[in-house]
């Protein structure tokens, strides 16, 4: 092949490139681009809580989450109650939260010692620390004079996402990463946690602001005429939290409202609140649902059911209705005492009906929007939306949940503040409003601490809260970021939980792949087992849109162009569509207009005119025969995922998400473009695959289970976890020494920096017959190191005089690893090594404190283990084809190849036929010309396998190591990318002939760590009796378990034949208390008996039990009366128990 | 049956290719295993680390080094294996010593290789008088392979940068490859017969036509390719062996045909 076009061929190895980046890394931006932007979300949304987030500021004024959460939660009034006459309440008292800050991680002031104040994540992970920055909120009261006064107060130390806006991190360069103990290639994206990385995981929730329906026979439970019909709406404030909305269906024609607050459920008449928003009369509501369809019967019947329904309130005006809804909630909400009930009726509308909505006015045309199509959904004219298709669904992101928490946190603050001053009026103390050191001793005994509860969230992911934040679980919110490898790595940033409660469901339709989900999440990459399709992984090309987008000029650009305002009262709603921007009705067009509007919003948002954003999500759902209600519903909002594709009308690039893909047509490849039928292509045909599915090479030529196995699989490999191993604290950590670069990867390989973390080495493999999948090693490390030959005892061969260990120390079980002195017994104690495997030490960390005044603390110790590859390590390909490493063959027995070329690896032909893995032989033929010719081989799926360099079947004859001879048929050679997986035999074995027992029932413990036994139950023992293995059996069950000896006295007579004394003992003098006693007794009553002439009665025993005449083992030794029988211990146990219910045994041997 | 046949067709300083006539398989492939697994030479075997501060650990480097090829000319009569030696542990006779001390001053990163072990005469050298062993060493024995010759590109052992260092001794020791790897002289021996199969030992797999889809090798020419028509000779046996032993320059290509002379010659008696 010419020079030419071997560097024009893609991939390449990319070596050199990569050497490069590694030694000299970028000294502005980094290395891997793509790695920054797939994180994107975990950091954007965190940063999205501050005001200096960095991100657009869309319609709003660029606050940050915290900030707008403060807005939201208002102020809270108390009052002193020293009111002179009834009915004041005395000096009132305003509080509320002016500013919340969090800094960036820095080291407390206490420490006067350092230079550089900055705390980097390196340090946190080394010293097993969190990576935490200082909190502090500025709380304002108002004294009786009405003088507004504040304090600061300190919240703890709350943790800081890593690379986030309050990152030390943050923008650095990948030169200044590593010089600041990162990876080149670090990304962020994650907390870290007493030196364990964690991040907070994706979890899907229902679409904001649309309004689905629902068809759930459970409704029906709720009361009585409640019927499974209802519509709900997710409904989400600026601040990003959440209020969900449902309008349940009442056979009886009229609906109820329905929401929670602080986890308790209400339920209102949707005509109250209809009442209450603007006062509208009969007429007004009667003409908003019907919107001109009178003659639909169904809904004129039941909009007047509706009506009557509501003649019982007596209520007529708006503010009559805001007063009972104030009344019945003044005490629920808590609000100030001094407010009028229509104030309250008015704050709960604000903050609990339709909350993404300000105006009331909007938020009633919004509530009959719902009602027009809870009764659609009643009459059938539309179908019921399927909550678990990703249609309806966006994601909830980690800072936003971080933001839920503190704003909850604050609040909690401010309501226990007023808690502990009625707590004082009630109680009596003085209360002094005009006192400032009254103040001062009230916040004193408030929790401020809420660095410590978030600091407890991530690290058991278990939510504490009193209003449940909207969401269905309360635990399982945090994972750990485990650096196993690259691939399991980045796969934790992408990952995305369908909830909790989803896993305990009965039913598998929420686990079903949906054809919506295409694109946005992949397909392939679920594990198997329980979590399956509820853990799902993000397509590689899914975005999720953090930034607020700006749509306000959006229905006054639709109105121009053909929409009707939303205030017209004259739409006839049988022929007009609803226009949807997030959740707002905008106004109302025909399904000719509406489909035009959304045609010319595609093409704006493509071309970027009339400054319509690309995040737009234009969803046309078209008037159908009861399918999907129709529409035009608009999102701008966060959370949303979103996926680039062409836009075939102008050819521009398009960005598209899920509610809207379910109505277009879009072709994976050019080739499939349907003229007048599509409307979009795919840029890549594998964009619907995650990042670790394209790294699968020819995935499309397998079968597509093998392809969710490589996916498991691919990150249980023993990898390259970290280029900055030095600096890495995790618990176990596996390196593989010899990695190397796949010769057959897709394109992607290079994208994702994946040769900068080798994850196995090329194989060569011969598919022969010969017993399982069998690997050869050569050569293993067998060459010791310090090999002194004569045995070291003293401490002083293992640690220095510090007490600490030397580096390279080799150290066997029982070894010291470290020695320190003892303060109370000023004696010197060691640490000794505990591991059963030779262990080097690696490294040694002195750990000390924050404030840097004390000693050390702390020492930390890496031990290294080495691991060459043995018999029962497992290994798989890149297919899904696991396997154990059954025998290693010497060289010279390895049969070999006309050009002396030894296999590395033996595959079984039968490992294909069933499992269909033709990826794998494709591999290794690709493999085979990419060795031979130096080359990279392409293997993205779904391209056309390239003929260059392919020999014809890759067949060659074969020798037998063993005798030369040519073997009978010629045999396939290869070369295949294998992987060592982290199971490895001596994790795993267990042996176990004699060792602990249990002290109860003497029968052997359980587990390997403690050299315990594997259980050998019931139906093992079937097993064994079914085979007649008895001896087995005897040895299983009593020999090898608890095995004891007991004296026996009736046998005697019974073998013998003798009559034996009446008080039989054993040679030590052993004897029987009862049979001692019931002789004695015996004896007593014969003697009594033969006094008075009377019958004698001899007690029964109440359970009585046969023991095999061959357990006896006959008389004892040493002589005396008494025969030896061996016992199960734990019968005896039995008997024991058995006795201490007032039950007796009496054996009898047969 | 004949007399063996040894006939060379290429001969370079690592490398041999020759054809053996008139011997049995079993002989051959005897052959080829003694060649891989019993020819003793001498390979690094106990390593003492005195300082590592590389970014390597420890027994990483001493495997390394165990690979490494080291000049073992007459092995067979210029060593003992340790466990035949009366020797304490080590001595002259039965092992040599290298040692390796490099510390890097230069601000650029400094590779360690094979160039930069050194053998040292033994401690113990000199105590008794030398032996026939020693006498029989050639000037370069135990030294590692291609040592600052030109054009040989030295082993790499690991990259240090400024202030890093590595110093260490290594013993070496005579061994052969059935206990280790490290020991065999060979890097691959190809190995053929019958490259017509005549004999029908082995069975083409072929679409359509199974000349086209087979290209004979090189091998081919020495023999006659079968008459159309043919028949099967079924007690026909192999007889002419194909070879190509590639060393890794412990011994020297020349060495292994001296050796496997030496026993054709003793073995066809």
């Amino acid at each position: 092949m010419p020079d030419s076009e071997r560097s024009k061929r893609q991939p390449t190895f990319d070596t050199l490139e990569r050497e490069k980046l590694f030694k000299f890394p970028p000294k502005q931006g980094s290395s891997y681009k793509i790695l920054n932007e797939f994180v994107a979300p975990h950091i954007e949304s965190f940063n999205a809580l501050f005001d200096d987030s960095g991100l657009p500021s869309g319609d709003g004024k660029g606050k940050g989450l915290l900030s707008l959460g403060l807005d939201d939660m208002g102020e809270r009034v108390i009052f002193d109650g020293t009111g002179q006459t009834a009915g004041t309440w005395g000096n009132r008292m305003r509080i509320w939260i002016e500013s919340v800050s969090i800094s960036r991680p820095m080291v407390p002031d206490k420490n006067k010692y350092v230079k550089d104040r900055k705390v980097f994540p390196a340090e946190a992970r080394e010293r097993l620390a969190s990576y935490r920055g200082k909190m502090s909120i500025k709380l304002c009261w108002t004294d009786p004079q009405g003088q507004r006064q504040d304090v600061t107060r300190d919240c703890g130390l709350v943790p800081i996402m890593v690379r986030s806006v309050r990152c030390n991190l943050r923008s650095m360069s990948s030169a200044d990463m590593v010089k600041h103990h990162e990876e080149a290639e670090e990304f962020g994206g994650y907390f870290v946690i007493n030196g364990n990385e964690r991040l907070i995981r994706y979890l899907i929730l229902p679409r904001r602001n649309h309004v689905i329906s629902l068809l759930r026979p459970s409704f029906t439970n709720r009361g009585p005429s409640y019927t499974q019909y209802a519509v709900q709406i997710r409904c989400v404030r600026p601040d990003q939290t959440s209020c969900t909305n449902t309008l349940h269906y009442l056979s009886n024609g009229s609906a109820m409202f329905r929401f929670s607050w602080r986890k308790q459920e209400y339920v209102i008449p949707i005509m109250l609140i209809l009442k209450a928003l603007v006062g509208a009369s009969d007429k007004e509501i009667f003409e908003g649902i019907m919107m001109q369809d009178y003659d639909n019967t169904f809904l004129t019947g039941r909009v007047e059911l509706l009506l009557r329904s509501y003649k019982q309130f007596t209520m007529r005006t708006g503010e009559q209705a805001l007063e009972y809804l104030g009344d019945k909630f003044r005490v629920v909400l808590g609000m100030a005492d001094d407010m009028s009930n229509s104030a309250i009726g008015a704050l709960l509308i604000r903050k609990l009906i339709l909350v993404h909505i300000e105006n009331p006015r909007e938020k009633y045309r919004m509530l009959l929007f719902m009602l027009r199509k809870l009764y659609s959904v009643v009459n059938g004219t539309c179908c019921a939306d399927n909550p678990d298709s990703p249609q309806h669904q966006e994601v909830l992101l980690p800072g936003q949940l971080y933001g839920m928490i503190i704003k909850e946190r604050l609040e909690e603050i401010l309501n226990s503040i007023r808690t502990f001053i009625n707590i004082d009026i009630r109680n009596g103390n003085t209360v002094d409003f005009n006192d400032k050191r009254y103040f001062a001793k009230v916040l004193t005994r408030i929790n401020f601490d809420i660095g410590s509860k978030l600091s407890n969230f991530l690290a058991t992911g278990n939510l504490v809260s009193p209003s449940g934040l909207d969401l269905q679980q309360a635990s399982g919110f945090t994972i750990v970021a485990e650096k196993l490898n690259w691939q399991r790595y980045i796969s934790h940033f992408r990952c995305i939980h369908r909830g909790a409660f989803f896993a305990e469901l009965k039913t598998t339709t929420v686990r079903k792949l949906l054809p919506e989900a295409w694109g946005f999440l992949c397909p392939v990459h679920t594990p198997d087992g329980s979590p399956c399709g509820l853990l799902n992984h993000l397509a590689r090309t899914c975005r999720i849109v953090t930034a607020p987008l700006a749509v306000a000029h959006i229905p006054a650009l639709l109105a121009k162009h053909g929409m009707s305002e939303p205030f017209n009262a004259c739409i006839d709603g049988r022929t007009n569509l609803c226009v949807q921007l997030d959740g707002h009705v905008i106004g109302w067009a025909t399904p000719a207009v509406a489909r035009q509007l959304a045609t010319s919003l595609r093409i704006w948002k493509t071309e970027g005119k009339n400054e319509i954003p690309m995040d737009l999500e234009i969803g046309m759902v078209p008037p159908s025969m009861g399918g999907q209600y129709p529409g035009l519903f608009l999102f701008s909002s966060r959370s949303r995922m979103m996926r680039p594709v062409k836009y075939l009308a102008n050819g521009r690039d398009d960005s598209i998400g899920p509610f809207e893909q379910v109505y277009m047509d879009i072709a994976c490849t050019p080739e499939e473009i349907e003229s007048e039928v599509s409307t979009h292509v795919e840029h890549n045909p594998t964009n619907f695959l995650s990042i670790l599915a394209n790294l699968t090479p020819f995935s499309d030529f397998n079968q597509s289970p093998r392809n969710i196995y490589q996916c498991q699989m691919g990150k249980q490999t023993m990898g390259t976890p970290s280029t900055a191993l030095k600096h890495r604290t995790d618990n176990k950590l596996y390196r593989l020494q010899s990695g190397q670069s796949p010769v057959v990867r897709p394109a992607l390989h290079n994208t994702y920096a994946m040769d900068a973390f080798p994850n196995g080495t090329n194989a060569i493999v011969a598919l022969r017959k010969s017993g399982e999948p069998t690997l050869h090693f050569g050569l293993g490390p067998e060459i010791k190191p310090h090999a002194k030959g004569e045995k070291r005892d003293s401490c002083l061969d293992f640690l220095d005089l510090d007490g600490l260990p030397y580096i390279g120390t080799k150290l066997r079980s029982g070894d010291p690893i470290a020695a320190y002195v003892d303060d109370v017994t000023r004696r010197t104690k060691f640490v000794k090594y505990k591991g059963d495997e030779e262990a080097l030490v690696d490294e040694v960390r002195l750990l000390g404190e924050d404030t840097g005044d004390v000693e050390l603390q702390k020492i930390h110790i890496t031990l290294r283990i080495t691991r060459s590859p043995v018999i029962g390590d497992k290994f798989s390909s890149r297919h899904g084809q696991k396997g154990v490493c059954s025998q290693k063959w010497p060289a010279v027995d390895m049969p070999f190849s006309e050009s002396g070329m030894q296999p590395d690896v033996i595959i079984n032909p039968h490992a294909f036929p069933s499992r269909m893995t033709i990826g794998m032989l494709v591999e290794s033929m690709a493999g085979k010309a990419g060795a031979m010719h130096g080359l990279a081989q392409d293997a993205t799926p779904f391209k056309a396998v390239e003929a260059a360099g392919y020999n014809y079947y890759g067949n060659e004859p074969m020798y037998s190591g063993i005798t030369g001879e040519e073997f009978a048929a010629d045999i396939y050679l290869g070369v295949v990318y294998y992987q060592r997986l982290r199971h490895m035999v001596l994790d795993k074995f267990q042996v176990r002939t004699t060792g602990p027992v249990d002290p109860v029932t003497r029968q052997p413990v359980k587990g390997r760590k403690r050299a315990g036994g594997i259980r050998f139950g019931e139906m093992e023992r079937d097993a064994l009796i079914a085979h007649g293995t008895s001896y087995l059996l005897q040895d299983r069950l009593m020999n090898c378990s608890d095995y004891s000896t007991a004296w026996d006295i009736s046998l005697g007579e019974v073998f013998t034949g003798t009559s034996i004394s009446r008080k039989p003992t054993g040679p030590g003098g052993e004897y029987c208390r009862i049979c001692r006693a019931a002789a004695e007794q015996e004896d007593e009553l014969e003697r009594q008996a033969l006094a008075t002439g009377q019958h004698l009665q001899r007690p029964q025993a109440s359970l009585s039990v046969a023991i095999s005449s061959q357990n006896v083992l006959g008389r004892s030794l040493k002589g005396g009366d008494l025969d030896v029988v061996a016992v199960p211990y734990v019968f005896r146990y039995l008997c024991a128990e058995l006795a201490s219910m007032g039950i007796a045994v009496s054996l009898e041997i047969q | 049956m004949n007399d063996p046949i040894l006939r060379i067709r290429k001969y370079e300083r690592d490398r041999v290719n020759f054809v053996l006539e008139n011997v049995d398989m079993a002989f051959a492939n005897s052959l080829r295993r003694v060649m891989m697994a019993d020819l003793p030479t001498v390979a690094i075997d106990i390593v003492e680390i005195q300082a590592n501060t590389t970014v390597l650990p420890d027994e990483f480097i001493s495997h390394r080094l165990g690979m490494i090829p080291l000049v073992s000319s007459n092995c067979d009569v210029a060593m003992r294996y340790t466990r035949d030696c009366n020797c304490f542990e080590n001595c002259a006779f039965c092992s040599i010593i290298l040692v390796l001390n490099v510390k890097c001053h230069d601000s650029t990163t400094m590779d360690v290789t094979s160039n930069h072990l050194e053998v040292v005469p033994h401690e113990d050298q000199g105590m008794e008088e030398a032996g026939e062993e020693q006498v029989k060493r050639i000037e370069k024995f135990g030294s590692p392979v291609g040592k600052n010759e030109p054009g040989v590109e030295p082993i790499l052992i690991c990259k240090i940068r400024k202030g890093q260092e590595l110093k260490l001794k290594c013993i070496v020791k005579k061994g052969i490859a059935k206990e280790h790897a490290k020991w065999s002289p060979c890097s691959a021996v190809s190995f053929e017969y019958d490259p017509h199969n005549k004999l029908r030992h082995t069975s083409y797999w072929f679409e359509t036509d199974e000349r086209a889809e087979w290209p004979l090798g090189e091998n081919a020419a020495e023999e006659e390719a079968p008459r159309e028509g043919e028949p099967f000779d079924f007690n026909a046996k192999p007889s002419k062996f194909y070879f190509d032993v590639e060393t890794d320059g412990s011994l020297g290509a020349q060495e292994v045909v001296m050796k496997v002379r030496i026993i054709v010659s003793f073995l066809s008696f």
